[in-house]
């Protein structure tokens, strides 16, 4: 329900026993373990210690994990069996990783073997191309029947090459025997764009003829290499071409046989980064010859289970409480109704030290909206039991699990909004509304939606009251939240009054009177002179920020008519065609088209603007961010989940 | 009146001028996912993985389109264009009022869609650098979508308050 309490830690132990209190602080995953910059660049300890760090194993084990991925890759790529639709951590226990991990050498040969496989594919590949390309150059040629390496006879030069289309070979013929050198073209081929052609004449004449030639864009072809005719060549490279190809196959499914292990590498990948970041964790360590010693974090309630691994090794350890308002590490906690919604506080950011934890206060609130925004009983519905699905069918973890789960939450509250308004994929049923349609009543609607927004904007201003009096400023509490609250609710029970009772318009004018002076007078009492008239002026003019804020939370009536109108849209297509066997198809399918459609853009458009009334409007009244997530030495394993055993 | 009766055009000519002028709020779309869409092809070329991300952005210069179709619509039924029985006769002043009602969101669409695909297409910018900053992104283009909301909003009101 709000930020865990941590606790400050400080080790000092003997280089031996150093490895298994990595290993066993490893495995508990409750510590963060800071960087000791600070510490190396203070002379008096830079004399004593120095940084315990071994750079080859590290980088030896980052270039296994290197080829173990590249493995991976190829062997996901010919995976040939079912591949989930979303790739989940596979759980398993301490002693299957184990015993899975025991053959390390195997896996590597493993890794080897398949790493080869793919280079074999890669050249195979590499050769298909060339000939593929040697294949599709000599097709234009195949009609001609001498050998394409025969550039001359005894008294002729052979001269092969390409014009364009529109060069017409009789006149160029024509044009040399005038100037005395004669020549015959002849065409090969055609394409669409360019003419494939031989040129025959007398040796001493090939200079000029050529220069003549390249005038009229005559582009000569050397085919270096080639022995033999054009014919000749493409057979003996669609030769290759099959060999090539049937090699290829033959190793392609190979690697797709032994894809049927990936297992084996996703442990051994998961094994190499435990180990390497067991290696990587040696750089926020100080040693001298004989001891090590490391400070960091623990999370409070995790404190006598580091004490047991710490006494076991006969380490000298301390623990302190932190100071007021000092830089931590922060973790949230919630219960369980409102941990999906931790997702919204993440996306935003990490609540500083000096923040309070807000994902409580706006659980509530992103429910309501965003049923409001969507409000169709079946979208709900449909949300809620797909979500449901998901997380059934998947073991999601982390962010996404915890988004899955707030969809499913809030296909609630879209179900309960969809009965209050009628709306059941729109108005396909005519089932009417248990409150009223806002399509009808939109007024009823926007108001509801503004009150709604005000009391979001005062639980906010509400926040920032209790986190100005935690911290003793009282004054600032009073001066900048109480006093608009006096301003707002007269402005409200002064603008309402006239329906209560006369004497509410009375006191609403006093409020907001009493309010405004207290802001003018006190809103520039941190500044200067002049200023702090200008500065309550100032202040006093934020009311408009405050009325836009407010006129902000009209999308929920406008979201919620969106949805409702297109639905209303799609329905009313569908029934167009009118009946017979092919109007009720058609109208299947229009309806299962935009439904889907309608449901997923306005759910996209609900998630991002609930969240933005949230971002802006709420948090803008209290919340700051910008702290540091705890990110604690633990197991960060990417395919299996090693589950810890309860003694 | 004697100016509008000039051209002699029917209510129901401007009740349909205006749903025409609503529907146009589809070009700013058309022009903001088209936008967002080049930088998202940009990004997906870096990291083909990205796609499902950058998708998200680009779709959401693509409402305003959806309130103008809404708008036209309200229209189309109003003037009993879809009910079945035919249109109702309206005087030209109606009319009028039908085409006034659609100008906020037929104008305010096309012009926050392009500016709101120019801020999408930033945050796919952004989130191929630091994919996990991808709720930031769509913030900062839903920020310009709140004046088409408003604008649908005030269009809706309008239409919702002609009575024939």
């Amino acid at each position: 329900m709000a930020i865990v309490d941590m606790s400050k830690l400080s080790v000092i132990g003997l280089n031996d026993n150093k490895s298994d209190v990595l290993r066993e602080l490893m495995t508990l995953g409750v510590c963060e373990i800071n960087s000791q910059d600070e510490k190396l660049s203070d002379s008096e300890w830079a004399a004593l210690t120095k940084r315990d760090f071994d750079q080859s194993a590290t980088l030896s084990t980052d270039m296994k994990i290197s080829e173990v991925s590249s493995a991976l890759e190829v062997l996901d790529k010919y995976f040939t069996g079912k591949k989930p639709f979303i790739k989940c951590r596979k759980p398993v226990s301490e002693a299957e990783f184990e015993t899975k991990n025991s053959k390390p050498e195997e896996a590597e040969k493993f890794v080897a073997l398949v790493n080869e496989k793919y280079k074999k594919v890669l050249s195979l590949k590499a050769q298909q191309t060339a000939l593929l390309t040697e294949i599709s150059e000599l097709k234009p040629w195949l009609d001609y029947e001498f050998n394409l390496d025969m550039k001359e006879t005894k008294y002729s030069s052979i001269i092969h090459g390409t014009f364009p289309n529109s060069v017409v070979t009789a006149d160029i013929e024509s044009r040399l025997s005038q100037e005395g050198s004669g020549c015959v073209i002849d065409v090969v081929s055609k394409d669409d764009k360019i003419t494939y052609a031989v040129a025959v004449c007398l040796k001493e004449d090939k200079e000029n003829v050529l220069s003549v030639l390249r005038q009229e864009n005559f582009n000569p072809v050397s085919f270096a290499d080639i022995v033999g005719t054009a014919k000749e060549n493409t057979q003996s490279c669609n030769d290759k071409l099959k060999n090539v190809e049937s090699e290829l196959s033959s190793i392609e499914k190979e690697i797709g046989r032994l894809s049927e292990n990936i297992e084996t590498l996703e442990f051994y990948y998961d094994d190499l980064v435990i180990e390497r970041d067991r290696y990587k964790i040696l750089s926020n360590i100080l040693r001298t010859e004989k001891t090590f010693y490391f400070d960091g974090w623990v999370i409070k309630s995790a404190v006598d289970k580091v004490k047991n691994v710490l006494d076991k090794y006969g380490c000298y350890y301390e623990i302190t409480e932190p100071e007021k308002g000092e830089q931590m590490p922060i973790l949230l906690k919630q219960n369980s109704l409102t941990d999906p919604f931790q997702s919204i506080t993440d996306l935003y950011s990490t609540p500083s030290v000096n923040d309070i934890d807000p994902t409580p206060f706006l659980a509530p609130f992103y429910f309501i909206f965003f049923g409001l925004m969507l409000s169709d009983a079946a979208y709900g519905l449909i949300l809620s039991v797909g979500s449901f699905i998901l997380l059934k069918h998947y073991r999601l973890e982390g962010m996404m699990k915890r988004l899955v789960k707030m969809f499913m939450f809030c296909g609630i509250s879209t179900f309960f909004w969809g009965v209050l308004f009628g709306g059941w994929f729109g108005d396909m049923f005519g089932i009417s509304p248990a409150w009223f349609n806002p399509v009808e009543e939109p007024m009823t609607l926007l108001v509801f939606s503004l009150i709604l927004g005000g009391i979001h904007i005062f639980v906010g201003m509400g926040l920032k009251a209790y986190i100005l009096l935690r911290n003793g400023q009282t004054i600032d509490a009073i001066c900048d939240i109480f006093l608009w609250y006096l301003l707002l609710i007269g402005i409200v029970v002064f603008a309402l009054g006239s329906s209560i009772a006369p004497i509410a318009t009375e006191i609403g004018k006093w409020m907001s009177i009493i309010g405004a002076v207290g802001i003018v007078l006190t809103g520039g009492r941190s500044k200067k002179g002049i200023g702090k008239i200008t500065g309550g002026l100032g202040s006093l003019y934020g009311i408009t920020s405050y009325l836009s804020d407010v006129l902000s939370y009209s999308r929920l009536l406008a979201l919620g008519l969106a949805t409702g109108v297109v639905s209303q849209v799609i329905n009313t297509l569908g029934k167009m065609v009118g009946g017979g066997v092919l109007g009720v198809i058609v109208m299947i399918v229009v309806f299962v088209i935009g439904h889907v459609f309608n449901l997923a853009i306005n759910t996209l458009g609900t998630f991002v603007h609930s969240s933005r009334l949230q971002y802006v409007e709420f948090f803008g009244k209290f919340f700051d961010g910008g702290g540091t997530p705890f990110n604690p030495f633990s197991r960060k394993t990417k395919y299996v989940e090693i589950l810890k055993e309860e003694k | 009146m004697e100016s509008l009766t000039l051209f002699n055009f029917s209510g129901q000519f401007y009740a349909l001028l205006g749903a025409a002028l609503a529907a146009l709020a589809g070009i700013g779309s058309a022009i903001g996912i088209g936008i967002a869409g080049e930088a998202a092809a940009g990004v997906v070329s870096e990291d083909p993985n990205k796609f499902g991300q950058v998708l998200v952005l680009q779709a959401l210069p693509g409402t305003q389109g959806i309130y103008g179709l809404l708008i036209a619509f309200i229209i189309l039924l109003k003037v009993g264009l879809l009910g079945g029985d035919g249109m109702v006769d309206i005087t030209v002043s109606q009319g009028a009022y039908i085409l006034a009602s659609a100008a906020p969101i037929g104008l305010v669409g096309i012009f926050s869609a392009i500016a709101q695909g120019k801020a999408a297409a930033a945050g796919i910018m952004l989130v191929g650098k630091k994919p996990s900053e991808l709720a930031k992104g769509m913030i900062f283009a839903a920020m310009v979508e709140t004046y088409a909301v408003l604008a649908l909003l005030i269009s809706f009101l309008m239409i919702n308050s002609i009575t024939f």
